[in-house]
Protein backbone atom coordinates (compact mmCIF):
# COMPACT_ATOMS: atom_id res chain seq x y z
CA UNK A 1 0.00 0.00 0.00
CA UNK A 2 1.29 3.41 -0.92
CA UNK A 3 2.14 6.06 1.64
CA UNK A 4 -0.88 8.23 0.71
CA UNK A 5 -3.12 5.29 1.28
CA UNK A 6 -1.55 4.47 4.60
CA UNK A 7 -2.20 7.97 5.82
CA UNK A 8 -5.70 7.76 4.39
CA UNK A 9 -6.37 4.57 6.32
CA UNK A 10 -5.12 6.04 9.57
CA UNK A 11 -7.21 9.15 9.20
CA UNK A 12 -10.24 6.89 8.65
CA UNK A 13 -9.40 4.89 11.75
CA UNK A 14 -9.03 7.99 13.92
CA UNK A 15 -12.28 9.37 12.61
CA UNK A 16 -14.13 6.17 13.34
CA UNK A 17 -12.63 5.83 16.81
CA UNK A 18 -13.86 9.32 17.49
CA UNK A 19 -17.30 9.01 15.94
CA UNK A 20 -18.13 5.58 17.33
CA UNK A 21 -16.22 6.09 20.54
CA UNK A 22 -18.62 4.30 22.90
CA UNK A 23 -19.20 1.42 20.57
CA UNK A 24 -15.49 0.84 20.40
CA UNK A 25 -15.15 1.17 24.16
CA UNK A 26 -17.89 -1.38 24.72
CA UNK A 27 -16.32 -3.81 22.32
CA UNK A 28 -12.87 -3.53 23.84
CA UNK A 29 -14.51 -3.87 27.23
CA UNK A 30 -16.18 -7.10 26.18
CA UNK A 31 -12.91 -8.40 24.86
CA UNK A 32 -11.19 -7.37 28.06
CA UNK A 33 -13.80 -9.29 30.05
CA UNK A 34 -13.32 -12.45 28.01
CA UNK A 35 -9.58 -12.22 28.18
CA UNK A 36 -9.73 -11.47 31.89
CA UNK A 37 -11.64 -14.65 32.57
CA UNK A 38 -9.40 -16.65 30.31
CA UNK A 39 -6.32 -15.07 31.83
CA UNK A 40 -7.67 -15.72 35.33
CA UNK A 41 -7.83 -19.40 34.59
CA UNK A 42 -4.37 -19.23 33.13
CA UNK A 43 -3.12 -17.52 36.27
CA UNK A 44 -4.65 -20.10 38.60
CA UNK A 45 -3.49 -22.95 36.45
CA UNK A 46 0.06 -21.69 36.33
CA UNK A 47 0.19 -21.15 40.06
CA UNK A 48 -1.16 -24.59 40.84
CA UNK A 49 1.29 -25.94 38.36
CA UNK A 50 4.10 -24.15 40.14
CA UNK A 51 2.81 -25.55 43.40
CA UNK A 52 2.89 -29.05 42.01
CA UNK A 53 6.35 -28.59 40.63
CA UNK A 54 7.50 -27.24 43.95
CA UNK A 55 6.09 -30.18 45.84
CA UNK A 56 7.36 -32.60 43.30
CA UNK A 57 10.91 -31.39 43.62
CA UNK A 58 10.89 -30.88 47.36
CA UNK A 59 9.90 -33.10 50.18
CA UNK A 60 8.38 -36.25 48.98
CA UNK A 61 8.52 -38.46 52.04
CA UNK A 62 8.11 -37.36 55.64
CA UNK A 63 9.54 -39.56 58.34
CA UNK A 64 8.35 -38.80 61.88
CA UNK A 65 10.69 -39.92 64.60
CA UNK A 66 9.38 -41.75 67.63
CA UNK A 67 11.41 -39.62 70.00
CA UNK A 68 14.19 -37.11 69.80
CA UNK A 69 17.27 -39.14 68.99
CA UNK A 70 20.70 -38.76 70.49
CA UNK A 71 23.18 -37.08 68.13
CA UNK A 72 25.02 -40.33 67.34
CA UNK A 73 21.79 -42.18 66.70
CA UNK A 74 20.59 -39.39 64.45
CA UNK A 75 23.88 -39.37 62.52
CA UNK A 76 23.55 -43.08 62.06
CA UNK A 77 20.02 -42.78 60.76
CA UNK A 78 20.85 -39.94 58.41
CA UNK A 79 23.84 -41.78 57.02
CA UNK A 80 21.72 -44.84 56.47
CA UNK A 81 18.98 -42.94 54.63
CA UNK A 82 21.46 -40.95 52.55
CA UNK A 83 23.00 -44.16 51.36
CA UNK A 84 19.81 -45.20 49.57
CA UNK A 85 20.31 -44.77 45.81
CA UNK A 86 16.90 -43.16 45.26
CA UNK A 87 17.30 -40.46 47.88
CA UNK A 88 18.49 -37.07 46.77
CA UNK A 89 18.39 -35.05 49.93
CA UNK A 90 17.57 -35.50 53.59
CA UNK A 91 16.83 -32.74 56.01
CA UNK A 92 16.39 -33.10 59.71
CA UNK A 93 13.68 -31.03 61.37
CA UNK A 94 14.04 -30.90 65.13
CA UNK A 95 11.12 -30.57 67.53
CA UNK A 96 11.94 -26.91 68.12
CA UNK A 97 12.19 -26.20 64.43
CA UNK A 98 8.88 -27.93 63.79
CA UNK A 99 7.31 -25.86 66.53
CA UNK A 100 8.70 -22.60 65.17
CA UNK A 101 7.55 -23.42 61.69
CA UNK A 102 4.09 -24.27 62.93
CA UNK A 103 3.87 -21.02 64.84
CA UNK A 104 4.91 -19.13 61.75
CA UNK A 105 2.29 -20.91 59.72
CA UNK A 106 -0.42 -19.82 62.09
CA UNK A 107 0.90 -16.28 61.97
CA UNK A 108 -1.46 -13.97 63.83
CA UNK A 109 -3.38 -16.89 65.20
CA UNK A 110 -0.32 -18.27 66.98
CA UNK A 111 -1.96 -17.27 70.23
CA UNK A 112 -4.01 -20.46 70.25
CA UNK A 113 -0.80 -22.34 70.98
CA UNK A 114 -0.34 -20.61 74.27
CA UNK A 115 -0.06 -23.05 77.10
CA UNK A 116 1.02 -25.92 74.89
CA UNK A 117 4.42 -27.42 75.35
CA UNK A 118 6.94 -26.61 72.68
CA UNK A 119 7.89 -30.26 72.19
CA UNK A 120 4.44 -31.46 71.27
CA UNK A 121 5.38 -31.87 67.61
CA UNK A 122 7.61 -34.76 66.62
CA UNK A 123 11.01 -34.32 65.04
CA UNK A 124 11.12 -35.50 61.45
CA UNK A 125 13.16 -36.12 58.35
CA UNK A 126 12.18 -34.53 55.05
CA UNK A 127 13.37 -36.70 52.23
CA UNK A 128 13.53 -35.68 48.57
CA UNK A 129 13.65 -38.39 45.93
CA UNK A 130 15.89 -38.33 42.91
CA UNK A 131 14.21 -37.27 39.69
CA UNK A 132 13.45 -40.67 38.16
CA UNK A 133 12.15 -41.98 41.49
CA UNK A 134 9.51 -39.32 42.02
CA UNK A 135 6.65 -41.71 41.54
CA UNK A 136 4.09 -43.08 43.84
CA UNK A 137 5.50 -46.61 43.61
CA UNK A 138 9.04 -45.49 44.39
CA UNK A 139 7.83 -43.39 47.34
CA UNK A 140 5.88 -46.37 48.66
CA UNK A 141 8.90 -48.67 48.30
CA UNK A 142 11.08 -46.20 50.15
CA UNK A 143 8.45 -45.80 52.84
CA UNK A 144 8.49 -49.57 53.38
CA UNK A 145 12.24 -49.58 53.86
CA UNK A 146 12.10 -46.58 56.19
CA UNK A 147 9.42 -48.11 58.37
CA UNK A 148 11.83 -50.94 59.14
CA UNK A 149 14.44 -48.58 60.59
CA UNK A 150 14.98 -48.03 64.28
CA UNK A 151 13.53 -44.91 65.79
CA UNK A 152 11.15 -44.29 62.89
CA UNK A 153 7.53 -43.74 63.70
CA UNK A 154 5.12 -42.84 60.96
CA UNK A 155 6.09 -42.41 57.32
CA UNK A 156 3.97 -40.27 54.99
CA UNK A 157 4.23 -39.18 51.43
CA UNK A 158 1.91 -36.58 49.88
CA UNK A 159 1.80 -38.34 46.54
CA UNK A 160 -1.95 -38.78 46.72
CA UNK A 161 -2.36 -35.11 47.30
CA UNK A 162 -0.16 -34.29 44.42
CA UNK A 163 -2.22 -36.56 42.25
CA UNK A 164 -5.45 -34.94 43.30
CA UNK A 165 -4.03 -31.51 42.70
CA UNK A 166 -2.84 -32.71 39.32
CA UNK A 167 -6.42 -33.60 38.49
CA UNK A 168 -7.59 -30.16 39.58
CA UNK A 169 -5.03 -28.52 37.34
CA UNK A 170 -6.19 -30.67 34.47
CA UNK A 171 -9.78 -29.68 35.20
CA UNK A 172 -8.86 -26.00 35.16
CA UNK A 173 -6.97 -26.49 31.95
CA UNK A 174 -10.09 -27.88 30.33
CA UNK A 175 -12.44 -25.37 31.86
CA UNK A 176 -10.18 -22.65 30.53
CA UNK A 177 -10.56 -23.87 26.98
CA UNK A 178 -14.24 -24.72 27.16
CA UNK A 179 -15.35 -21.53 28.88
CA UNK A 180 -12.70 -19.54 27.04
CA UNK A 181 -13.85 -20.95 23.71
CA UNK A 182 -17.44 -20.14 24.49
CA UNK A 183 -16.62 -16.56 25.45
CA UNK A 184 -14.34 -16.31 22.45
CA UNK A 185 -17.19 -17.09 20.07
CA UNK A 186 -19.51 -14.67 21.88
CA UNK A 187 -16.87 -11.98 21.65
CA UNK A 188 -16.35 -12.58 17.96
CA UNK A 189 -20.06 -12.00 17.46
CA UNK A 190 -19.87 -8.74 19.37
CA UNK A 191 -16.85 -7.62 17.40
CA UNK A 192 -18.82 -8.55 14.31
CA UNK A 193 -21.70 -6.32 15.28
CA UNK A 194 -19.34 -3.43 15.98
CA UNK A 195 -17.86 -3.79 12.54
CA UNK A 196 -21.39 -3.90 11.23
CA UNK A 197 -22.18 -0.60 12.95
CA UNK A 198 -18.97 0.99 11.75
CA UNK A 199 -19.71 -0.37 8.32
CA UNK A 200 -23.24 0.97 8.20
CA UNK A 201 -22.05 4.34 9.45
CA UNK A 202 -19.74 4.49 6.47
CA UNK A 203 -21.85 2.69 3.92
CA UNK A 204 -22.22 5.65 1.56
CA UNK A 205 -18.56 6.39 1.71
CA UNK A 206 -17.70 2.77 0.99
CA UNK A 207 -20.10 2.67 -1.92
CA UNK A 208 -18.46 5.73 -3.42
CA UNK A 209 -15.00 4.39 -2.80
CA UNK A 210 -15.97 1.24 -4.65
CA UNK A 211 -17.50 3.18 -7.52
CA UNK A 212 -14.36 5.21 -8.09
CA UNK A 213 -12.18 2.10 -8.02
CA UNK A 214 -10.61 2.08 -4.56
CA UNK A 215 -8.81 -1.21 -3.98
CA UNK A 216 -10.65 -3.59 -1.67
CA UNK A 217 -7.69 -3.62 0.71
CA UNK A 218 -8.01 0.11 1.24
CA UNK A 219 -11.67 -0.26 2.07
CA UNK A 220 -11.13 -3.12 4.49
CA UNK A 221 -7.95 -1.92 6.17
CA UNK A 222 -9.53 0.66 8.51
CA UNK A 223 -11.97 -1.91 9.88
CA UNK A 224 -9.27 -4.49 10.40
CA UNK A 225 -7.01 -1.98 12.13
CA UNK A 226 -9.85 -0.85 14.35
CA UNK A 227 -10.42 -4.47 15.33
CA UNK A 228 -6.74 -4.89 16.07
CA UNK A 229 -6.67 -1.78 18.23
CA UNK A 230 -9.75 -2.94 20.12
CA UNK A 231 -8.27 -6.36 20.66
CA UNK A 232 -4.92 -5.17 21.90
CA UNK A 233 -6.53 -2.48 24.06
CA UNK A 234 -8.91 -5.07 25.50
CA UNK A 235 -6.04 -7.44 26.21
CA UNK A 236 -4.05 -4.69 27.93
CA UNK A 237 -7.00 -3.81 30.13
CA UNK A 238 -7.45 -7.50 30.92
CA UNK A 239 -3.79 -7.83 31.84
CA UNK A 240 -4.02 -4.80 34.06
CA UNK A 241 -7.17 -6.19 35.68
CA UNK A 242 -5.44 -9.50 36.25
CA UNK A 243 -2.54 -7.72 37.86
CA UNK A 244 -4.91 -5.97 40.26
CA UNK A 245 -6.66 -9.28 40.91
CA UNK A 246 -3.29 -10.84 41.56
CA UNK A 247 -2.27 -8.13 43.99
CA UNK A 248 -5.58 -8.52 45.77
CA UNK A 249 -5.04 -12.25 46.21
CA UNK A 250 -1.43 -11.78 47.09
CA UNK A 251 -2.28 -9.48 49.99
CA UNK A 252 -5.04 -11.70 51.24
CA UNK A 253 -3.47 -15.11 51.12
CA UNK A 254 -1.54 -15.66 54.35
CA UNK A 255 2.19 -15.97 54.26
CA UNK A 256 1.72 -19.51 55.50
CA UNK A 257 0.78 -20.35 51.92
CA UNK A 258 4.50 -20.32 51.29
CA UNK A 259 4.81 -23.49 53.30
CA UNK A 260 2.67 -25.28 50.79
CA UNK A 261 4.25 -23.57 47.82
CA UNK A 262 7.97 -23.98 48.10
CA UNK A 263 8.31 -22.04 44.85
CA UNK A 264 7.74 -18.88 46.86
CA UNK A 265 4.02 -18.24 46.91
CA UNK A 266 1.84 -16.73 44.19
CA UNK A 267 3.35 -15.45 41.01
CA UNK A 268 1.88 -13.50 38.10
CA UNK A 269 1.61 -14.67 34.49
CA UNK A 270 5.03 -14.98 32.94
CA UNK A 271 6.00 -13.13 29.78
CA UNK A 272 4.79 -15.97 27.63
CA UNK A 273 1.36 -16.01 29.25
CA UNK A 274 1.01 -12.26 28.87
CA UNK A 275 2.05 -12.39 25.24
CA UNK A 276 -0.44 -15.18 24.62
CA UNK A 277 -3.18 -13.03 26.10
CA UNK A 278 -2.30 -10.00 23.97
CA UNK A 279 -2.03 -12.15 20.86
CA UNK A 280 -5.44 -13.62 21.61
CA UNK A 281 -6.90 -10.13 21.83
CA UNK A 282 -5.22 -9.17 18.61
CA UNK A 283 -6.51 -12.29 16.89
CA UNK A 284 -10.04 -11.78 18.18
CA UNK A 285 -10.16 -8.19 16.95
CA UNK A 286 -8.62 -8.87 13.59
CA UNK A 287 -10.44 -12.14 13.05
CA UNK A 288 -13.80 -10.68 14.04
CA UNK A 289 -13.36 -7.78 11.62
CA UNK A 290 -12.21 -9.91 8.72
CA UNK A 291 -14.96 -12.40 9.29
CA UNK A 292 -17.78 -9.88 9.29
CA UNK A 293 -16.26 -7.87 6.44
CA UNK A 294 -16.40 -10.99 4.33
CA UNK A 295 -20.11 -11.12 4.93
CA UNK A 296 -20.73 -7.46 4.16
CA UNK A 297 -18.47 -7.13 1.18
CA UNK A 298 -19.85 -10.22 -0.50
CA UNK A 299 -22.64 -8.06 -1.84
CA UNK A 300 -20.21 -5.73 -3.49
CA UNK A 301 -18.40 -6.55 -6.66
CA UNK A 302 -15.54 -4.14 -5.96
CA UNK B 1 -13.74 1.75 -26.68
CA UNK B 2 -16.87 -0.25 -25.80
CA UNK B 3 -18.10 -3.42 -27.44
CA UNK B 4 -21.04 -5.55 -26.44
CA UNK B 5 -21.44 -8.86 -28.15
CA UNK B 6 -24.73 -10.75 -27.76
CA UNK B 7 -25.13 -9.45 -24.25
CA UNK B 8 -28.09 -10.52 -22.12
CA UNK B 9 -28.90 -9.70 -18.56
CA UNK B 10 -31.45 -11.80 -16.77
CA UNK B 11 -32.46 -10.76 -13.26
CA UNK B 12 -33.62 -13.56 -11.05
CA UNK B 13 -35.91 -15.35 -11.31
CA UNK B 14 -36.03 -14.86 -15.06
CA UNK B 15 -36.63 -11.26 -16.01
CA UNK B 16 -34.69 -10.35 -19.12
CA UNK B 17 -33.65 -6.71 -18.56
CA UNK B 18 -31.40 -6.87 -21.62
CA UNK B 19 -31.55 -9.33 -24.47
CA UNK B 20 -29.06 -10.02 -27.19
CA UNK B 21 -27.46 -6.57 -27.33
CA UNK B 22 -24.86 -5.79 -29.99
CA UNK B 23 -23.26 -2.42 -29.60
CA UNK B 24 -20.04 -0.72 -30.52
CA UNK B 25 -18.92 2.68 -29.27
CA UNK B 26 -15.74 4.20 -30.64
CA UNK B 27 -13.16 6.19 -28.77
CA UNK B 28 -14.19 9.83 -28.55
CA UNK B 29 -17.86 9.26 -29.30
CA UNK B 30 -20.77 10.94 -27.53
CA UNK B 31 -23.71 8.59 -27.15
CA UNK B 32 -27.16 8.94 -25.66
CA UNK B 33 -28.84 5.81 -24.34
CA UNK B 34 -32.53 6.42 -24.70
CA UNK B 35 -35.74 4.52 -24.18
CA UNK B 36 -38.81 4.40 -21.96
CA UNK B 37 -38.67 3.64 -18.29
CA UNK B 38 -37.69 0.05 -17.65
CA UNK B 39 -36.07 -0.31 -21.07
CA UNK B 40 -32.73 -1.35 -19.57
CA UNK B 41 -30.63 1.82 -19.83
CA UNK B 42 -29.44 1.70 -16.25
CA UNK B 43 -28.82 -2.01 -16.50
CA UNK B 44 -26.62 -1.49 -19.55
CA UNK B 45 -24.52 1.13 -17.77
CA UNK B 46 -24.23 -1.06 -14.68
CA UNK B 47 -22.86 -3.82 -16.85
CA UNK B 48 -20.23 -1.41 -18.20
CA UNK B 49 -18.91 -0.43 -14.79
CA UNK B 50 -19.35 -3.95 -13.57
CA UNK B 51 -21.88 -3.38 -10.86
CA UNK B 52 -23.68 -6.23 -12.57
CA UNK B 53 -22.35 -9.20 -14.47
CA UNK B 54 -23.74 -10.08 -17.88
CA UNK B 55 -25.70 -13.29 -17.91
CA UNK B 56 -24.57 -14.01 -21.44
CA UNK B 57 -22.31 -12.49 -24.06
CA UNK B 58 -19.02 -10.61 -23.96
CA UNK B 59 -18.29 -7.02 -23.02
CA UNK B 60 -15.08 -5.25 -23.93
CA UNK B 61 -14.23 -1.91 -22.32
CA UNK B 62 -11.06 -0.14 -23.34
CA UNK B 63 -9.62 -3.29 -24.86
CA UNK B 64 -10.33 -5.39 -21.80
CA UNK B 65 -12.85 -8.17 -21.61
CA UNK B 66 -14.79 -7.41 -18.45
CA UNK B 67 -17.08 -10.39 -18.59
CA UNK B 68 -15.09 -12.19 -15.94
CA UNK B 69 -13.16 -10.04 -13.50
CA UNK B 70 -12.01 -10.48 -9.94
CA UNK B 71 -12.41 -7.72 -7.36
CA UNK B 72 -9.03 -6.12 -8.01
CA UNK B 73 -9.64 -5.96 -11.75
CA UNK B 74 -13.07 -4.36 -11.18
CA UNK B 75 -11.36 -1.65 -9.13
CA UNK B 76 -8.81 -1.05 -11.89
CA UNK B 77 -11.56 -0.89 -14.50
CA UNK B 78 -13.41 1.72 -12.48
CA UNK B 79 -10.31 3.83 -12.08
CA UNK B 80 -10.50 4.38 -15.84
CA UNK B 81 -14.16 5.39 -15.71
CA UNK B 82 -15.98 8.48 -14.54
CA UNK B 83 -19.44 7.80 -13.14
CA UNK B 84 -22.27 10.29 -12.70
CA UNK B 85 -25.66 9.48 -11.20
CA UNK B 86 -29.06 11.04 -11.05
CA UNK B 87 -28.91 11.29 -7.26
CA UNK B 88 -25.33 12.69 -7.27
CA UNK B 89 -24.07 10.30 -4.59
CA UNK B 90 -22.10 12.95 -2.74
CA UNK B 91 -21.10 12.58 0.91
CA UNK B 92 -23.07 15.19 2.86
CA UNK B 93 -20.49 15.50 5.63
CA UNK B 94 -17.63 16.40 3.31
CA UNK B 95 -17.15 19.69 1.52
CA UNK B 96 -17.34 19.88 -2.26
CA UNK B 97 -13.58 19.90 -2.43
CA UNK B 98 -13.23 16.92 -0.10
CA UNK B 99 -15.82 14.98 -2.06
CA UNK B 100 -13.81 15.40 -5.23
CA UNK B 101 -10.41 14.91 -3.59
CA UNK B 102 -11.54 11.70 -1.89
CA UNK B 103 -11.95 10.01 -5.25
CA UNK B 104 -8.41 10.96 -6.20
CA UNK B 105 -6.92 9.93 -2.91
CA UNK B 106 -8.43 6.45 -2.69
CA UNK B 107 -6.87 5.46 -5.99
CA UNK B 108 -3.44 6.54 -4.78
CA UNK B 109 -3.07 10.19 -5.73
CA UNK B 110 -1.09 12.03 -3.06
CA UNK B 111 -3.42 14.01 -0.84
CA UNK B 112 -2.10 17.45 -1.78
CA UNK B 113 -2.10 16.69 -5.45
CA UNK B 114 -5.65 15.35 -5.25
CA UNK B 115 -6.85 18.48 -3.50
CA UNK B 116 -5.12 20.69 -6.03
CA UNK B 117 -6.71 18.83 -8.88
CA UNK B 118 -10.11 18.98 -7.22
CA UNK B 119 -9.70 22.69 -6.67
CA UNK B 120 -8.92 23.34 -10.34
CA UNK B 121 -11.74 21.15 -11.57
CA UNK B 122 -14.29 22.84 -9.34
CA UNK B 123 -13.13 26.22 -10.57
CA UNK B 124 -13.38 25.07 -14.13
CA UNK B 125 -16.95 23.90 -13.53
CA UNK B 126 -17.92 27.28 -12.13
CA UNK B 127 -17.84 26.40 -8.44
CA UNK B 128 -14.98 28.67 -7.53
CA UNK B 129 -16.66 30.06 -4.42
CA UNK B 130 -18.33 26.85 -3.38
CA UNK B 131 -15.60 24.35 -2.72
CA UNK B 132 -15.90 24.72 1.04
CA UNK B 133 -19.66 24.17 0.97
CA UNK B 134 -21.15 20.86 1.92
CA UNK B 135 -23.64 19.32 -0.53
CA UNK B 136 -26.78 20.16 1.48
CA UNK B 137 -25.87 23.83 1.06
CA UNK B 138 -25.63 23.52 -2.71
CA UNK B 139 -28.33 23.63 -5.37
CA UNK B 140 -29.07 20.51 -7.39
CA UNK B 141 -27.18 21.81 -10.38
CA UNK B 142 -24.18 22.69 -8.23
CA UNK B 143 -24.23 19.29 -6.58
CA UNK B 144 -24.27 17.61 -9.95
CA UNK B 145 -21.31 19.70 -11.04
CA UNK B 146 -19.42 18.56 -7.95
CA UNK B 147 -20.29 14.99 -8.88
CA UNK B 148 -19.05 15.60 -12.41
CA UNK B 149 -15.82 17.05 -11.05
CA UNK B 150 -15.42 13.91 -9.00
CA UNK B 151 -16.00 11.78 -12.09
CA UNK B 152 -13.28 13.70 -13.92
CA UNK B 153 -10.67 13.88 -11.19
CA UNK B 154 -8.97 10.62 -12.14
CA UNK B 155 -8.81 11.55 -15.86
CA UNK B 156 -11.25 8.91 -17.10
CA UNK B 157 -11.21 7.71 -20.67
CA UNK B 158 -14.88 6.88 -20.51
CA UNK B 159 -17.60 8.83 -18.70
CA UNK B 160 -20.85 7.03 -17.92
CA UNK B 161 -23.80 9.10 -16.70
CA UNK B 162 -27.17 7.72 -15.64
CA UNK B 163 -29.91 10.34 -15.89
CA UNK B 164 -27.52 13.09 -14.85
CA UNK B 165 -30.19 15.72 -15.42
CA UNK B 166 -33.05 13.76 -13.88
CA UNK B 167 -33.12 15.85 -10.73
CA UNK B 168 -32.49 19.20 -12.38
CA UNK B 169 -34.77 21.85 -13.85
CA UNK B 170 -34.66 22.51 -17.59
CA UNK B 171 -32.11 25.28 -17.36
CA UNK B 172 -29.71 23.37 -15.10
CA UNK B 173 -30.19 20.28 -17.24
CA UNK B 174 -29.16 22.17 -20.33
CA UNK B 175 -26.12 23.60 -18.61
CA UNK B 176 -25.08 20.23 -17.26
CA UNK B 177 -25.41 18.74 -20.72
CA UNK B 178 -23.09 21.43 -22.07
CA UNK B 179 -20.54 20.35 -19.49
CA UNK B 180 -20.63 16.83 -20.85
CA UNK B 181 -20.17 18.18 -24.34
CA UNK B 182 -17.10 20.08 -23.19
CA UNK B 183 -15.71 16.92 -21.65
CA UNK B 184 -16.38 15.16 -24.92
CA UNK B 185 -14.61 17.86 -26.87
CA UNK B 186 -11.50 17.22 -24.82
CA UNK B 187 -11.45 13.71 -26.24
CA UNK B 188 -13.26 11.72 -23.58
CA UNK B 189 -15.81 9.14 -24.62
CA UNK B 190 -19.19 9.93 -23.05
CA UNK B 191 -22.25 7.73 -22.66
CA UNK B 192 -25.37 9.28 -21.14
CA UNK B 193 -28.54 7.40 -20.30
CA UNK B 194 -31.64 9.58 -20.34
CA UNK B 195 -35.30 9.30 -21.14
CA UNK B 196 -35.54 13.03 -21.75
CA UNK B 197 -36.17 13.13 -25.50
CA UNK B 198 -36.23 16.90 -25.49
CA UNK B 199 -32.55 16.96 -24.60
CA UNK B 200 -31.70 14.56 -27.39
CA UNK B 201 -33.30 16.79 -29.93
CA UNK B 202 -31.41 19.86 -28.79
CA UNK B 203 -28.09 18.04 -28.76
CA UNK B 204 -28.10 15.95 -31.85
CA UNK B 205 -25.69 13.14 -31.24
CA UNK B 206 -25.73 9.42 -31.67
CA UNK B 207 -28.76 7.91 -29.93
CA UNK B 208 -28.99 4.25 -29.03
CA UNK B 209 -32.60 3.41 -28.40
CA UNK B 210 -33.62 0.58 -26.09
CA UNK B 211 -37.06 -0.87 -25.61
CA UNK B 212 -37.91 -3.71 -23.26
CA UNK B 213 -34.33 -4.80 -23.11
CA UNK B 214 -33.76 -4.81 -26.83
CA UNK B 215 -31.74 -2.44 -28.97
CA UNK B 216 -34.31 -1.13 -31.39
CA UNK B 217 -32.67 1.97 -32.83
CA UNK B 218 -29.23 3.45 -33.41
CA UNK B 219 -29.15 6.82 -35.15
CA UNK B 220 -25.91 8.52 -35.97
CA UNK B 221 -26.60 12.04 -37.20
CA UNK B 222 -24.61 13.23 -40.18
CA UNK B 223 -21.78 15.62 -39.28
CA UNK B 224 -23.65 18.60 -40.63
CA UNK B 225 -26.58 18.11 -38.29
CA UNK B 226 -24.49 18.06 -35.17
CA UNK B 227 -24.79 20.94 -32.83
CA UNK B 228 -22.61 21.55 -29.86
N1 LIG C 1 -31.77 -5.66 -9.37
C1 LIG C 1 -32.83 -5.95 -10.12
N2 LIG C 1 -33.55 -7.07 -9.91
C2 LIG C 1 -34.61 -7.36 -10.66
N3 LIG C 1 -35.04 -6.62 -11.68
C3 LIG C 1 -34.38 -5.50 -11.95
C4 LIG C 1 -33.23 -5.09 -11.19
N4 LIG C 1 -32.78 -3.92 -11.68
C5 LIG C 1 -33.59 -3.61 -12.72
N5 LIG C 1 -34.56 -4.55 -12.87
C6 LIG C 1 -35.58 -4.55 -13.89
O1 LIG C 1 -34.96 -4.47 -15.15
C7 LIG C 1 -35.69 -3.63 -15.99
C8 LIG C 1 -34.78 -2.58 -16.58
O2 LIG C 1 -34.43 -1.70 -15.54
P1 LIG C 1 -33.51 -0.43 -15.76
O3 LIG C 1 -33.29 0.19 -14.45
O4 LIG C 1 -32.30 -0.86 -16.54
O5 LIG C 1 -34.41 0.47 -16.66
P2 LIG C 1 -34.15 1.95 -17.16
O6 LIG C 1 -34.20 1.92 -18.62
O7 LIG C 1 -32.96 2.50 -16.52
O8 LIG C 1 -35.43 2.68 -16.59
P3 LIG C 1 -35.60 4.19 -16.06
O9 LIG C 1 -35.70 5.06 -17.26
O10 LIG C 1 -36.87 4.17 -15.30
O11 LIG C 1 -34.41 4.49 -15.20
C9 LIG C 1 -36.82 -3.03 -15.19
O12 LIG C 1 -38.02 -3.70 -15.53
C10 LIG C 1 -36.45 -3.32 -13.77
O13 LIG C 1 -37.59 -3.60 -13.02
MG1 LIG D 1 -32.56 4.00 -15.12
Amino acid sequence: MRLTQTSFVFRRVLKSLKELFWTHILTSGTMAMTLFIFGGFLLIQENLHGLLRGWGSQVQVFVYLEKELAPEELDQLLKQVRSYPDVERVRYVSKTEAWEKFKQTLGAQAGVLEGLKADILPASLEIALKGPHRTRAAAEALAQRLRGLRGVGEVEYPEEWVEKLGLLVLGIQWAKWVLGGFLFVATLLIVGSTVRLAFLARRDEIEIMQLVGAPAGLIKAPFVIEGMIQGVAGASVALFGLWLFFLFLHDRIPASFGVFAPGGGLHFLDLQGSVVLVLLGWAMGTGGSLFSLRQFLKRWSG
Amino acid sequence: MVRLFRVSKIYPPNYAALADIHLQIEKGEFVFLNGPSGAGKTTLLRLLFREEEATEGQIIVNGRNITRLNGGAVARLRQELGLVFQEFKLLPTLTALENVALAAEVVGTPRREGRKKAFHLLRELGLKDKHDCKPPALSGGEQQRVAIARALVNDPILVLADEPTGNLDAEMAEETMRLFLRIHEQGTTVVIATHDTGLLQRFSHRVVYLQRGRLVGDSKPADGERSA
